[in-house]
């Protein structure tokens, strides 16, 4: 069988980061959900801090640097996508919206994406579906029904909770994952033949 | 192989005295880099085309009219054509006149332009750029080889019995390269019609540039007009020169730092790792064009930025005075020892001329008649 990949985007800005913690239990809860299943997989953690100047200078030039485009490719090409950020004042951080911003706006089209978030209050918690929802709704992806906001007391007397949720979403995401099959053409590799675009 | 200069035709703050030149100094300033491109060796000068401040060059046949007056042997092109916003039978008028007007001496590059809003201004629509790409080159090249066009299409008034005036020279039409950054689409133009395709590689790292440069030669063979080692590739480069390297990168620092496009952003270092920016000595200079085949395949045309984030033009001068006295003639022995026989010169109208006599010749010369000729 094809190995599956799982891209995990994490957008945290402070180390430790509770934001990674989040992201670590959901690719935690996906393993498990895929070990069930027999399904060879791999998991691949990107953290945002780590290519923020080269987000910075995409932004600018318009083209990602070597590091930044193996990072990109690799969330094109993967089967899923956890999508992880902090709160800040009341929606995405701007890092996370960079690394949104340059990716190619079709790329992540039909996509299986788990969207989550922490925040430092609970009454923030429909920053998932205001704010992260719209964006890749915007992208055409195809997020999940349950998100997982995680805000600082879920930390301790809430964990319970927050695992059911994890545990929850990270079912839904393999779930999705195993039906999706669409595969994504390369436009380099297999280009639109010219008489197609002559005849509009 | 053609070596030559193209400018976007900035007007830009010089960031280390502060001064900004007026527009007229900027245009006089052009004419200037293209003169000395011919005098030092060069065998290409290219303008863009923009239609907002702090660019220029609004009108290129204007400009490349009266460059072409004080010139005698360098091509005059474009880099680039907006192939989206003109309308294609000025083009085809414009462009013709310049052919006769410079014996010749001209060919485009057509391109889709990067600013959005010159789309509206022009009446046009960005979402139709590749649309507009497609069918307005269509009929570009109908109304140079056809004498009258009946035409209808999408965006574009139709014409009816129409003939775009002058005709080509010797009815041989402009050579047309296709320039494109990210577009698989235009390099698939470019290969269906046979004609040249610019990789504008200057902000552009080697993966990128090389995934397009192979589709197009991929399809340049698919489409039966020679082996993909034929096709007719052309690649931007943007240079700074000093004796020392150290010198060139003192220099050209402040310059690359207030840059538009990439300044305040990569460092120096970052964005000559990345593109094909050289700063440094001419031999550096050599060894990194030399790289380009290695990486593209054996090619026809490379043009270098030179004059852009405000360098002063007595500097741009002194730039193009290395680059015609110790790079290019180096660079001219090394492509040339490199090329294989199969390999062919990106055509001129000298060449397109002979072509097309020689066609004519097989067409109207048959069997027959040849071999009556003796009888007579
Ligand atoms: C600039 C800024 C704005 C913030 N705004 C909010 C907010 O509107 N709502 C919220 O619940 N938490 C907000 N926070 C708190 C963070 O969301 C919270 O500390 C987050 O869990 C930090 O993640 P990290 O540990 O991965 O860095 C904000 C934090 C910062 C630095």
């Amino acid at each position: 069988m094809k190995e599956r990949i799982i891209a995990v985007v994490t957008a945290g800005l402070t180390v430790p980061s509770s934001t990674r913690l989040l992201a670590d239990q959901l690719a935690a809860a996906v393993r498990d959900a895929l070990d069930g299943r027999g399904t060879p997989y791999k998991v691949e953690i990107i953290e945002l801090r780590d290519h923020a100047h080269d987000l910075t200078n995409n932004l600018l030039t318009g083209f990602p640097t070597e590091s930044l485009r193996k990072v990109l490719d690799t969330v094109v090409a993967a089967d899923a996508l956890i999508a992880v950020t902090p709160t800040f004042s009341a929606s995405y951080n701007g890092l996370f919206k960079m690394f949104f911003d340059v990716v190619d706006d079709k790329a992540l089209a039909g996509k299986p994406v788990l969207l989550a978030a922490t925040g430092g209050t609970e009454r923030h918690s429909l920053v998932l579906d205001y704010a992260l929802r719209p964006l890749f709704a915007y992208l055409q992806a195809n997020p999940i029904p349950t998100g997982v906001y995680a805000a600082s007391t879920d930390w301790g007397a809430g964990a319970t909770k927050l695992h059911a949720r994890i545990e929850r979403a990270a079912n839904e995401l393999v779930n999705t994952m195993s039906n999706d099959q669409t595969a994504s053409v390369d436009p380099y590799t297999t280009p639109t033949p010219f008489e197609d675009l002559l005849n509009g | 192989m053609q070596f030559g200069v193209f400018t976007v035709g900035d007007v830009t703050q010089d960031p280390t005295t502060g001064r900004t030149v007026s527009e007229a100094e900027r245009i006089k300033a052009m004419v200037a880099i293209a003169v000395k491109a011919e005098e030092v060796g060069l065998d290409v000068f290219a303008q863009g085309e923009h239609h907002n401040p702090p660019f220029v060059p609004s009108s290129p046949t204007t400009m490349l009219g009266f460059i072409a007056a004080q010139t005698s042997k360098i091509i005059l092109s474009t880099s680039t054509t907006l192939i989206t916003t003109n309308d294609p039978v000025k083009i085809a008028e414009d462009y013709a006149m310049l052919q006769h007007l410079a014996d010749g001496r001209v060919d485009l590059m057509m391109g889709r332009g990067n600013t959005g809003p010159v789309y509206p201004w022009f009446g046009q629509d960005i979402r139709n750029g590749i649309a507009l790409a497609v069918e307005n080159y269509a009929l570009l090249r109908r109304l140079w080889r056809e004498d009258v066009v009946d035409w209808e299409g999408k965006f574009r008034t139709p014409l009816q019995g129409f003939t775009s005036t002058p005709r080509p020279l010797d009815d041989v039409p402009p050579f047309v390269w296709h320039g494109s950054i990210r577009s698989p689409e235009i390099a698939e133009q470019a290969a269906y019609y046979g004609d040249g395709f610019f990789h504008n590689n200057i902000f552009w790292p080697i993966s990128h540039t090389k995934q397009m440069i192979d589709l197009y030669r991929r399809r340049f063979e698919h489409y039966g007009h020679g082996a993909a080692d034929q096709a007719i590739v052309g690649l931007g480069g943007q240079v700074f020169m000093r004796k020392n390297s150290q010198d060139a990168v003192k220099e050209f620092r402040p310059y690359f730092d207030n840059a538009p496009v990439y300044g305040h952003g990569p460092s120096l270092e970052d964005f000559t790792r990345e593109t094909p920016l050289t700063v440094g000595s001419p031999q550096q200079v050599i060894e990194r064009t030399l790289s380009f085949r290695e990486h593209f395949g054996d090619y026809q045309r490379q043009l270098f930025l030179m004059d852009h984030a405000g360098l002063p033009l007595k500097t741009v001068l002194e730039q193009l005075d290395i680059l015609g006295s110790e790079v290019v003639p180096v660079l001219r022995k090394e492509f040339e020892a490199k090329r294989p026989a199969q390999v062919p010169e990106a055509p001129t109208h000298a060449s397109l001329k002979a072509a097309a006599e020689q066609a004519r010749e097989l067409e109207t010369v048959s069997p027959e008649v040849v071999g009556l000729e003796g009888t007579r």
